[in-house]
C-alpha cells in the first residue's frame, strides 16, 4: 500500500508512510470530536452507538447488563458503491443478467413450454443434453419437492456457479444452460409447469367470484334496507296525516266554547287590523266586511310548520293559507319566515270564502297570495 | 468532519505540505476503489481492511401477491475496523 502509493502520487515511500499513519491518527481524532468524518471520493466514517442491552448468563441465569458501546461502520459514497457492486462483473454473470433480470418465474415458465414445444419438433437436439444431465439431473427433482412454483428456478440456482469461479473454462456452461434445464426431462417438466399456473388461475377465479358475491350481498342489502325505510316512512307521514284531520274535526267544534275569552281578545285584535285593512282594499267589497268574525283557534307556530300546513289541517286544503296570512298581517311581516312560538289567529271562514269556485273569492285568495308574496320579498 | 478539515488535521500532523497531502489522499482513494472495484480487499494500515463481499442471488415472495421474483446477485463493501481502533472507538 505505501509502496503503491508513493510511486501513484510520485513521492518518498517516507512520505507516504508518514501520511498513512497521520491519517490513522487523525481518522480517530475526527471520529472521536465529530463521530462523523466525511472523505470526498471515498466515503465515510460514522460511528455508531449501540445501545446497552439486557441478557442473561446462559450458565448460571443471571441477568447482566450489557454496555452500550460504539462501532465503526463505513459507508462507500454512492458512485463508489455503484461500481464496487457491478464490481468485476466476469462475462458469464453478465449474461446471466440478460437471461433473468428481476423476471416474473411465470414468465419463464412460458419461455420453457415454448422451449419444449420446439424441442419436441427438433429431437436432434436431445442427443446434445447428456452432456449437461450430470450436473443438472440432481437438481431438477429437488425443485419440484420445494413448493411448485419454484421449478423454475434452476436456472439462477445453477447460474450462481460462474460467479465463484471467473475462470474461462466454465464459462461455456451457462451458454449451454438454459436448453438442458428443459431437456433432461421432456416428461417429467410439463406437470410442475401445470401446477406453477393452476393456483394462479385458481386464485384469480376465487377472487372474481368472492368479488361478485360481495357486490349482490351488497345490492341485497341495499334493496332490503331501502323498503325497510321506505315502509317506515310512509307509515309516519300517514300518522302524521291522519292525526291532524282528526284534530281538525275534534278542534272546530272544541274551541269555540272552551275560548271565548281567547276570541273575544283576538277580535278585539282583530277588528283595529281590519279596519285598517278595509281602507286599503276597500274593493273586495262584501267578503272583507266580514271576513273574519269568529276565531277557531290561536295556534303557536311550532318548527317545520307553516300556514299551508295550518290551513289544510283547518279548512281541509293548502289553498286557504292566504287568509291565514291575511288575519295575522299585524303580526307576520314575511309570511315564509315565521318565528317559532308566533301565535297565530285562525279565523273561522264563511262558505262563501272557503268556496272556490266563486269567482270573486277566487279572485280575492290570489290578490292575498300576492300580497303575500310580495311581503315575502320584502 | 469534512474532507478539507480532515487535510488540515492530517497535514499538521504528518510534517507535509498541503498539497501534497491532498495529493496523497486523492491518489489513496483511487488506489482503494480501485482495488474494491476489481473485488479485491485492501487493508489500510492501523485502520481496518475493505473487503468486497458477494450477496448471492435470491428470490423473494411479494407478501401480498405472492409474486416470485428474482434479486440478482451483488457484491457489498465490508469495512473491518482493526482491533486497537475498535477498542479505542468503544468508549467514545
Amino acid at each position: 500500500m505505501r509502496r503503491a502509493l508513493a510511486a501513484r502520487a510520485g513521492v518518498s515511500e517516507k512520505k507516504a508512510g508518514a501520511f498513512l499513519s497521520a491519517v490513522q491518527t487523525q481518522l480517530v481524532e475526527a471520529l472521536k470530536n465529530d463521530k462523523q468524518l466525511k472523505i470526498n471520493g471515498l466515503g465515510t466514517f460514522k460511528l455508531q452507538a449501540v445501545a446497552p442491552r439486557k441478557s442473561v448468563n446462559v450458565t448460571t441465569g443471571e441477568e447482566i447488563l450489557i454496555e452500550g458501546y460504539n462501532k465503526l461502520a463505513f459507508t462507500p459514497e454512492a458512485g463508489v458503491k455503484e461500481l464496487i457492486e457491478k464490481g468485476d462483473r466476469t462475462p458469464a454473470t453478465e449474461e446471466r443478467e440478460a437471461v433473468d433480470p428481476l423476471r416474473k418465474l411465470g414468465a419463464q415458465a412460458e419461455e420453457i413450454v415454448d422451449l419444449l414445444g420446439d424441442l419436441g419438433q427438433r429431437p436432434t437436439e436431445e442427443k446434445k443434453a447428456p452432456k449437461a444431465k450430470a450436473p443438472k439431473a440432481p437438481k431438477a427433482p429437488k425443485a419440484p419437492k420445494k413448493k411448485a412454483q419454484e421449478a423454475a428456478a434452476p436456472e439462477p440456482v445453477a447460474a450462481p456457479e460462474p460467479v465463484v469461479a471467473p475462470e474461462p473454462v466454465k464459462e461455456p456452461e451457462p451458454v449451454v444452460a438454459p436448453e438442458p434445464v428443459v431437456i433432461p426431462e421432456p416428461v417429467h417438466e410439463p406437470e410442475p409447469e401445470i401446477i406453477v399456473q393452476k393456483p394462479k388461475q385458481e386464485k384469480k377465479h376465487h377472487f372474481v367470484r368472492d368479488v361478485l358475491i360481495c357486490v349482490v350481498i351488497l345490492l341485497l342489502l341495499l334493496f332490503v334496507g331501502y323498503f325497510f325505510l321506505r315502509q317506515q316512512l310512509s307509515g309516519i307521514i300517514d300518522s302524521f296525516i291522519q292525526p291532524a284531520q282528526t284534530e281538525q274535526v275534534e278542534q272546530a267544534p272544541a274551541a269555540s266554547p272552551a275560548e271565548p275569552a281567547a276570541e273575544t281578545a283576538a277580535e278585539e285584535a282583530g277588528s283595529p287590523q281590519e279596519q285598517l285593512t278595509d281602507e286599503s282594499l276597500e274593493a273586495s267589497g262584501e267578503l272583507d266586511e266580514n271576513r273574519y268574525p269568529e276565531l277557531i283557534t290561536i295556534e303557536p307556530m311550532h318548527e317545520a310548520s307553516r300556514l299551508a300546513w295550518m290551513s289544510k289541517r283547518y279548512y281541509g286544503s293548502k289553498i286557504y293559507w292566504p287568509y291565514l296570512y291575511d288575519a295575522n298581517r299585524d303580526i307576520l311581516v314575511n309570511p315564509s319566515r315565521i318565528t317559532v312560538g308566533t301565535p297565530i289567529r285562525v279565523p273561522k271562514l264563511s262558505k262563501l270564502q272557503l268556496d272556490t269556485t266563486n269567482a270573486q273569492t277566487a279572485a280575492r285568495l290570489e290578490q292575498l297570495r300576492i300580497e303575500a308574496e310580495e311581503a315575502c320579498r320584502k | 468532519m469534512l474532507t478539507k478539515e480532515f487535510i488540515g488535521l492530517v497535514t499538521e500532523a504528518s510534517g507535509l505540505s498541503k498539497k501534497e497531502t491532498e495529493q496523497l489522499l486523492t491518489t489513496m482513494n483511487a488506489i482503494v476503489r480501485e482495488n474494491l472495484v476489481a473485488g479485491k480487499a485492501i487493508q489500510l494500515q492501523g485502520l481496518g481492511a475493505l473487503e468486497v463481499k458477494e450477496r448471492k442471488a435470491r428470490t423473494i415472495v411479494h407478501p401480498r401477491t405472492g409474486e416470485r421474483t428474482v434479486v440478482p446477485s451483488k457484491n457489498q463493501l465490508v469495512f473491518r475496523p482493526v482491533a486497537n481502533i475498535k477498542d479505542e472507538i468503544k468508549k467514545i
